[in-house]
Order: C-alpha cells, then structure tokens, then sequence
C-alpha cells in the first residue's frame, strides 16, 4: 500500500517535471509560427482597406493584445484543437490531420518496427561474437548505412524496384485491401530500414557490449544458459533504459523526416505531404498545428518512456 | 583457450588501421576540391549551358552534362564548397554555444542558470528538428540563411551535454579547486581551464556536427527550402530524382558518391580521432558514432 502511494508520488512528480518542457515547445512554436509568421490582416481585408479597417480586423483577431495573452489563446486552441482553416482548401486543419495522420501511422510503422527490431537481433549477434570477423563485417557495414543519407536510399529504391523492375508501384497510395497494401508499403519500409539500421545497429551493439560485461550475466553463462537466454532474460535488460531513450527520441529526427521525403517524393497523402505543401505555400494554421502538435506529441511521449523505464528498473529508488 | 563472450575483454592497443590514414586524406582531397572553388580554379561555370541535354560523359564533360546541358562534374565540385561552408559554419558555431553554454552549465551545475541551460536544451530536442527548419524558414519568410540559423540552433545541444558532463567531472579534480581556492573568478577557470581540456571532445563533436549539418543539408535542398541562388548536393539529388524515371542515373551516381565519400570519410576521422586525442577513450561506454545525433 505505501508502496503504491510512492508510486503514484513519483509518477506525479515526473509528470510535474514536464510542464516546463511542454511550456517550452509551445512558447517556440508560438514565437516562430505565429508571433514572427506572415501577417494575415491584409490577406483578409478587402480591397484597399483603411487603417480603421486593418485596425477593427486586429481587434477581432486578438492581434492587439499583449504576446502573453495571445500565448494564452493558442495553448488553448491547441488543448481543444480548435486550429482554424486551410489556406489553400478550407478544410479543418483539424480534419485533415486525422485524415492523414493514419497514412503516415501505416506508411512508416512497419518500417520504424522492423528496423529497430532487425538492428536489435544484429546487434546482438554482433555482441556476442564480438571481436570476431562478422562482428568486424556487421559494424563496418552499419557505419557505411549511416553515411547513405535517406535521399539517396529513396532515389536508389525508386529506380531500381520503379524503373527497373517495376515490381511495387513508387507512386500515390490507392490501398482498398490487405494486398494493395503490401504493394505501397513495400519501398517506404525498405527505404526507412535501410536508413535506421546502421544508427540503430551500433549503438544498440555498443550498449550490449557494455551489458555483457556484468557478473550476473557471466554467472548465467557458467550455469550453462543459452545465448538466446542471456541475451534477451540478462544482457537486454541490463541496458532497456539507454535503448529505449534512443529509439524515442530517433522518432523526431527519423519518422518525421521520413514522412516528410517519402510522402513528398512518392505523392503519398499522409501528414508529411500535408505539411510539405504548407511549406511551399506558407499555409499558417497547418505549420501552426503540425509543428505544435508534434512537439508537445514528442514531449509527452518521451516523458512517458522515461517514466515507463524507471518503473521497470526496480534499481531506481521511487523516493 | 576459447574466447568467452560474457567474459571482459581488455582491449589491446592496436597500431592506427589502415582505414585511420585513408579518411583523412579522402577529407582532405574535397578540401582541395572546395578550395579550388573558392579561389576560382576550377568549376566557376557549373551554371553554364555548355553542351546537349544528357550528353554522355567525354572529354569535354568528363562526367556528362544534366537536362539543361550544364556540367555534372563542375556541379559536383562546386557542392563540395558549399558542402564545407555550411558544415564549417554550423560546426563552428554551435561549437562555440555549446562549448560556452556546456561549461557554464557543468561549471553551476545545479543552480537556476543551469537549470535554465538544461530547459533550453531539453526544449529543443523535443520539436523535430525538420519542422524547426520549417517554423524557423516560415518566421524568416523565406530568408536564405533561415537553414543555417536553424542548424546552428538545433545542434549545438549534444556539444552542449557532453561539455557539461565532462566539465562537471573536471571540477572535481584538483587543479580547479586549486584555482578557485586561489580566487580565479568563474569566467577564468572556465576559459583558461575548463576548455583547454575539452578541446579533443570539441573537435570530434564539431566534426561530427559537421557530418550532420551536410546531410541535413542534402535533405532540405532536397525539399527545396536548403539552399538558394547555388548549387549544392541536395539539389542535384532532386534534379535526379526526375531524371532517373527518364532513365538518366549519371547526376545522381555523382551527387550520391560524393556526399557519401564525405560523409563516411568525416565519421571514421571522427571516430579515429576520438580514440588517439582521448587519453581516456578505451573505457569509454560509446564511442563517437553512436552518440545520439540528428539524424537526417
């Protein structure tokens, strides 16, 4: 029972220590995408407006008020996702992110699974064969995926399985059943592998490594437990809290940009294509809503892993 | 005697691997490469029209000519100084912010300003860095510098973290309690000590920033909100992913060879140089590379 009181204290205060990072995220991306963006009065004034007209369309907007009070109003536009209108369409920007949104879930969520677990199983092969000429082949060949940058991946799996063999088409995203599916999602899965695993194998390897060479895991060797065994029961969850950080926080850099090219460069509709034309286009309430959303997504999710670690190490002391 | 994988292994000291001398010296031939341009040698004329739409590579063109008929191979060249500008630049200056914020942070660690330092960072790690370009881009209106700034912005948090840590660790050791007991003022200890010991951890940062900045680089030209009124690798990479549906693979075996070769070569210098300037590094955890980075 105390127990679960601390539990409870501790996952509270955890939480409390988010807000001034979730402050933070919604003050820059106040400050950059509406404080300092483009000024809409004279897009929505009429023909040769007065500067009473401009005026009373500042009034209305709340453009007259202090940046505090405007900070105020669109942390509560973003807590209600209250975003406003497209420029270009009109549609709800709140519509078209729960529209395209799943796209992106669908189009990259193999892709992000396979190749962090895929850099997993190397990586502890790699661990447990340290030193030896595979481990040398895995490592040198995961430095060399980290230099291919994820433009070159996408125009690569373009030419060769679009222009050359022409097996998955490379372009839109017209997906009725399972099948069509799998023909989409093929060459964004082998482009997001081909540009996280490199990262992710190293790292994971070097973690591992260092893991390996605690006594208990020794202990379990010399009572004869399998490589399977100790990699998964002892040497895993010596080093959960670094890997799970890691792959957290490769969703920024990693799932972000590669929605951002691949949706761009194959036309696929999801959320990176969305934000791509707002960004040619200067579309304000999309930036406003992708970059605000994300962040404070990012945030959350982030402090949540944290949380969920700690509560897995009995070693960190709750109090 | 079998070797036991569960077992430490000390790590012998090894002579420098080949692969040691080869990435600095492939370094140092695309510096010629950008010097070259810089000082007007060679590839001034990569906007010129001076052949046919894809014409095959021959003695005029050693590497072919793109759509518009201009010179893949002086267009390649001339990237590689715009390579080196906006990573020396980037990796220049978010060394110099992450180095000062780092060690004032380490030097207070645990006070307001350091609280303060450690907010702005966690801050910017948490919006994904292409939509800070973006934000960053739309707030700027388009300014050709908006890339730069964001860069400079963005990537100095690792620098910042390490020099923190290892500035904290250093604060222990005698030498600085030594100065402080001798009433150096904190700007003293943290310029003419603190520093001058991280030097090795802020070159190999600064490189691998380096590394980062080119790719990120590629990726936003890519997108078309990099580079402007230049030419660079990303844009080449864009021209290429519409000529390769034309069957045209010659400006995109260019561009990605040479962004590959650079980025590889400044990872193993990186990496090399992390092993022979630390004194320390063989009981590192990490090495270099698998620092969190961004990871365009």
């Amino acid at each position: 029972m105390r127990l679960r009181i601390e539990l409870l204290r501790f996952i509270l205060r955890k939480l409390t220590a988010a807000l001034p990072l979730l402050f933070g995220v919604t003050l820059v991306s106040f400050t950059l995408t509406v404080h300092f963006g483009p000024d809409p009065v004279h897009a929505l004034s009429g023909k040769n407006p007065t500067t009473a007209d401009l005026a009373a369309l500042r009034r209305e907007l709340g453009q007259d008020q202090p940046f505090w009070i405007r900070y105020a109003g669109y942390l509560r536009r973003l807590a209600t996702l209250d975003l406003g209108h497209t420029e270009t369409t009109g549609e709800k920007v709140r519509d078209l992110v729960a529209r395209t949104v799943p796209v992106s879930a669908l189009l990259l969520g193999p892709g992000f699974v396979l190749g962090t677990g895929l850099a997993l199983l190397l990586a502890m092969f790699a661990a447990w064969h340290r030193g030896s000429r595979l481990d040398r082949l895995i490592t040198g060949a995961s430095v060399a995926g980290m230099s291919l940058s994820f433009v070159i991946i996408i125009i690569a799996l373009q030419a060769v399985f679009g222009v050359w063999l022409g097996w998955f088409p490379v372009r839109g995203w017209e997906v009725t059943g399972p099948a069509s599916y799998l023909a989409h999602v093929t060459i964004p899965t082998l482009a997001f592998v081909l540009a996280s695993i490199g990262y992710n194998t190293r790292f994971f390897r070097a973690m591992l490594v260092n893991a390996m060479n605690a006594g208990h895991v020794r202990t379990a060797r010399a009572y004869g437990a399998g490589p399977v065994c100790i990699m998964f029961r002892h040497v895993l969850r010596g080093c959960l809290l670094p890997i799970v950080t890691r792959v957290v926080y490769s969703v920024p850099a990693l799932v972000i940009s590669g929605s951002l090219l691949i949706e761009s460069h194959f036309s696929i509709p999801g959320i990176g294509r969305v934000t791509y034309h707002a960004m040619l286009s200067g579309d304000q309430p999309v930036i406003m809503a992708v970059v605000g959303l994300s962040a404070v997504v990012f945030a959350v999710t982030a402090t949540v892993a944290d949380l969920l670690c700690r509560l897995a190490d009995p070693r960190i002391r709750l109090a | 005697m079998t070797e036991n994988p569960a077992i430490p292994v000390r790590d012998k000291p090894q002579p420098i691997p080949a692969s040691g001398w080869i990435a600095p010296l492939i370094v140092l031939a695309y510096v010629i490469a950008a010097a070259g341009v810089w000082l007007g040698f060679w590839a001034d004329g990569w906007g010129d029209i001076t052949g046919d739409m894809w014409a095959a590579p021959s003695s005029d063109h050693w590497l072919g000519t793109n759509r518009l008929g201009q010179d893949i191979l002086s267009r390649a060249v001339a990237a590689t100084a715009t390579a080196f500008e906006i990573g020396l630049l980037v990796a220049v200056a978010s060394s110099v912010m992450g180095g000062l914020l780092g060690a004032v942070a380490g030097h207070y660690n645990g006070s307001r300003l350091d609280e303060l330092i450690l907010w702005l960072k966690g801050t910017i790690d948490a919006i994904p860095f292409y939509l800070f370009v973006v934000a960053i881009a739309f707030a700027l209106q388009g300014h050709a510098m908006a890339m730069h700034l964001a860069m400079i912005v963005a990537f100095w948090t690792t620098t910042a973290r390490i020099v923190r840590a290892e500035t904290m660790r250093i604060g222990q050791t005698g030498f600085i309690q030594a100065a402080r007991a001798g009433g150096s003022t904190p700007a003293r200890i943290i310029v003419r000590h603190v520093l001058p010991n991280l030097v090795h951890v802020l070159l190999v940062q600064a490189t691998l920033v380096f590394v980062a900045a080119i790719k990120a680089e590629v990726v936003l030209s890519f997108l078309g909100i990099g580079v402007q009124d230049s030419i660079s690798w990303g844009l080449m990479l864009a021209e290429a992913g519409q000529d390769i549906m034309a069957g045209q693979y010659m400006n995109f075996m260019v561009a990605s060879l040479a962004l590959f070769g650079l980025v590889m070569a400044g990872s193993l210098l990186a990496d090399h140089m992390q092993d022979r300037l630390d004194p320390r590094s063989r009981h590192r955890r990490t090495t270099s590379l698998t620092r969190r980075q961004h990871q365009p």
